[in-house]
């Protein structure tokens, strides 16, 4: 019985390999295996400070969080109202700005997201990732 | 030749009526995240990536393999076929999934579980532990309930 359970799992677990490998192969190009984001993509508050006025800060946290305090000039994107809040950041967005988006901390996700959906859906160029989030920033100041 | 003792055999490995709605539940929920997590593996492999456990390459790896291998064991569960396999994956996987989801609590991650796409990002620890929970209770039900089936 205990050998016709594996047997059955591993049939499952080779079945879906087909489609997993034919995913990755569809995906090859908007995927990178090395990193989750690019050092080059990735910025530190110092690096921020260094453009001076040339940027556009994105708070990628909830609403309340951005209601409660955020970094000054920052303007709200977060995935709960992706749809609602994106024509506001595109109308004070101008080409030559940079993007920079922040979540909470080192560990968030959320602003890895909003990259990525301002890079491949909004299609904006120069977006990166604030290292440390609004942490880091609080630890800044 | 029928008789009444081959009938009981019979009756006692088809799946009973109540037991069939919780596999057909238990298999829409994993054929739905998975097929959630297959359409956008990009996210789900931030998902993975932001519990800390497994290097990028590995969450890249899982995020492209780990959907499919839900639906195809949801499917399983569905048609029958491959039964006991299927069950002894998905209970193995809701484990590792709640073991994760502790672990990242217990570490202080500000972990968005990933389970269903964008429907479950803002999930709250306790309300994600308990969805594990029930579907790891409805599996292992399932694993009892089918001891005596006849394996395929």
């Amino acid at each position: 019985m205990t050998s016709s359970l594996v047997r059955q799992a591993l049939i499952l677990a080779a079945l879906a390999l087909l489609p997993g490998v034919g995913e990755a192969i569809y995906f090859r190009h908007q995927i990178s295996w090395q990193s989750a984001i690019s050092p080059s993509e990735l910025v530190t508050v110092a690096q921020v400070h260094a453009w001076g006025e040339n940027v556009i800060w994105v708070d990628a946290r909830p609403d309340e969080e951005f209601a409660r305090d955020h970094v000054p000039g920052a303007l709200s994107l977060n995935e709960d109202r992706w749809n609602e809040l994106l024509p506001q950041f595109l109308a004070a967005w101008s080409p030559g700005r940079k993007i920079v988006v922040y979540c909470s901390s080192l560990s968030c996700n959320a602003s890895r997201e909003i990259a990525r959906r301002l890079r491949k859906e909004a299609q904006l160029p120069d977006v990166f990732v604030l290292e440390g989030g609004w942490e880091a920033w609080l630890k800044s100041k | 030749m029928s008789g009444p003792s081959t009938l009981n055999v019979q009756l006692s490995t088809r799946p009973q009526f109540p037991w069939r709605i919780v596999d057909v539940i238990v298999a829409g929920i994993f054929i739905y995240a998975g097929l959630l997590k297959a359409l956008d593996p990009a996210r789900f492999a931030m998902d993975i990536d932001n519990y800390k456990i497994v290097p990028w390459f590995s969450s890249v790896a899982m995020a492209f393999y780990l959907p499919w291998l839900e639906i195809f064991c949801g499917f399983a569960l569905v048609v029958r076929f491959l039964y006991r396999g299927a069950l002894s994956i998905l209970t193995a996987l809701i484990l590792v999934f709640t073991l994760a989801t502790v672990a990242a609590k217990v570490r202080g991650l500000d972990i968005t579980c990933g389970c269903f796409g964008h429907a479950s990002q803002h999930w709250s620890f306790p309300a994600h532990l308990l969805t594990n929970l029930a579907i790891l209770a409805a599996l292992l039900a399932l694993c009892v309930s089918n001891r005596s089936a006849k394996p395929l």
